[in-house]
């Protein structure tokens, strides 16, 4: 009966029905939109720190002048350079270095795929131990001669290859998102970047005329041996080789985790400005609205009802209107959030993964509960006024 | 008898959605512009949705000097060109291979959404004024 009367109040009074719904909807929407932000910020900051793979990161002293080496990560570098091997062999063999790994970048003008350069990574496949355990998620084969791995951000052609300056690659597999320049590069082997540069080479795109893999690489992961400090490491690598620049890989990672704290930061204090503005809202609207149905209330309890039921009439119609708000804004956060998460990755220029299936539908209910709580809570506190009103004194006002 | 050409929220939402939709391909979510003054396949989407995005505000244009019979036939097409123009970019014509570009992140997510909330409102429209009979 009270399931009934409510639906037949709410339909009865559309504008007042539809202000109440748009309340319930700011709420969750401002949640839940605000909540996957925040955790697809910090689900991007994880990725990234399983896939850095190394301690410290080396580079030769020019790059340094073209790029900031710090957000390499997030910005991509699209350009070359490179260093004569032997300082790679100098880096290896400093104390403390417990592995290293070299690789070696190319830019490609552009690809079959798309219409910007895309940065190329060599690597060896015998010492690697940055690019092959991301791999491994997805591929578990050998990576060949002319065989490449491509980032999440690459659309991969229906016949799987890739063309790089006229030479075909095969695609063999495509990496997890890191939500970072790491997904949109194109990785292989050396003997594959080598024929790569020959190709950019004979097509005069290469400003580099004379080198060859075996002899230059672009930058030297480092692994640090257990029982000795990074920083010493790295420190001992810039004081005694020349002409690089050794970073510690979680110098990286913490610019990158200071900005997704100020964005999360950002983003709660927007969260709470809309509850306590909606709350506040909701409290005065409903307020208004008993008030206005006090005599409606009163011939309710004339004709029977009792003030338990009053207090139910109200609880259900705060609990529909809430539950019709409350999916609408989960519905339209969902709309704006997954279709626009390539904007708001490239706004806030954080790494962005979307948590998986069933995290987001967990948020989801999680935003539909709260605002659902919020409104019961504030209806109760209207149900209560409403269940003390004194019938008589009412409906002798204004005779 | 006096057809009743009320407008409506759903009849102001389709137009405005139209709008958005037209206007916001050609401007602000417009597909990748190529140096090299050069087309992609991204471009003729753009162009397509363009296209759907007019018809759409013809059409709702129209609708409000229709009665109310006829504004659930309208409700029909809003509904198949909604989702028309949520499909076409990188469904029916292909975009840029990256997904960072352009075309990717703003023209595709753009279309979809503003062709979903034409379709769903044209849907509500219409089960609203089948109810009114």
């Amino acid at each position: 009966m009270i399931g009934k009367l409510s639906l037949k109040n709410l339909a009865g009074k559309p504008g007042r029905t539809a202000a109440m719904v748009l309340l319930a909807m700011f709420l969750s929407f401002s949640i839940f939109a605000g909540s996957l932000t925040v955790l697809s910020l910090q689900q991007g900051l994880n990725g990234l720190e399983a896939r850095l793979g190394a301690d410290i990161i080396v580079v030769p002293y020019e790059a340094t002048t073209k790029f900031d080496v710090k957000s390499m990560l997030l910005q991509g570098n699209p350009g070359y350079f490179y260093l004569n091997r032997s300082f790679a062999d100098k880096v290896a063999t400093r104390p403390g270095v417990e592995a290293t790994s070299c690789q070696l970048y190319l830019a490609s003008v552009s690809a079959g795929c798309c219409s910007v350069a895309v940065q190329l990574i060599g690597f060896d496949p015998e010492s690697d131990f940055t690019i092959l355990p991301w791999a491994q998620e997805t591929y578990h084969g050998e990576i060949g001669f002319g065989d490449v791995l491509v980032g999440s951000d690459i659309s991969v052609p229906t016949d799987g290859v890739l063309r790089f300056f006229d030479v075909d690659c095969r695609v063999v597999a495509q990496l997890a998102k890191t939500g970072s320049a790491l997904d949109t590069a194109v990785y292989a082997n050396m003997e594959t970047i080598q024929a790569l540069i020959e190709a950019s080479q004979a097509k005069g795109l290469n400003q580099y005329n004379d080198i060859s893999a075996d002899e230059v690489v672009s930058s030297v992961l480092v692994r640090v041996a257990e029982g000795y400090d990074v920083e010493s490491v790295k420190n001992d690598i810039n004081l005694h080789v020349r002409k690089v620049v050794a970073v510690r890989a979680s110098n990286m990672i913490s610019t990158i985790a200071d900005n997704l704290t100020g964005v999360s930061r950002l983003i709660g204090a927007f969260i709470a400005a809309i509850w306590v503005l909606s709350l506040v809202i909701m409290m005065i609207a409903l307020t208004m609205l008993m008030n206005e149905r006090r005599r409606e209330f009163a011939i309710l309890r004339v004709m029977g009802a009792s003030r338990r039921k009053l207090a139910g009439l109200v609880m259900a119609e705060s609990a529909l209107t809430n539950l019709l708000g409350g999916a609408a804004g989960v519905a339209l956060a969902a709309l704006v959030v997954f279709p626009f998460s390539g904007v708001i990755e490239a706004r806030l220029g954080l790494p962005f993964v979307l948590p998986g299936g069933g995290r987001v539908l967990a948020l989801a209910l999680g935003s539909l509960a709260a605002c659902l709580a919020a409104g019961a809570a504030i209806s109760a506190v209207c149900a209560a006024r409403i269940s003390r009103i004194d019938t008589s004194l009412i409906l002798r006002e204004g005779n | 008898m006096k057809e009743n050409r009320h407008i409506g929220v759903t009849d102001a939402l389709l137009l405005i959605l139209s709008l958005g939709l037209a206007i916001g391909v050609a401007t602000v979510f417009q597909p990748c512009v190529h140096e090299d003054g050069s087309f992609g396949a991204c471009h003729w989407a753009g162009r397509a949705v363009l296209g759907v995005g007019i018809a759409l505000s013809a059409l709702a244009v129209l609708r409000l000097f229709m009665g109310s019979q006829a504004r659930r036939g309208t409700d029909a097409a809003f509904i198949a060109f909604g989702a028309l123009a949520a499909a076409l970019p990188g469904g029916l014509i292909g975009l840029c291979g990256m997904a960072t570009m352009r075309c990717r992140t703003l023209t595709q997510p753009a279309s979809l959404v503003l062709g979903v909330l034409i379709a769903v409102t044209a849907a509500v429209d219409l089960l609203l004024r089948g109810r009114r009979g």
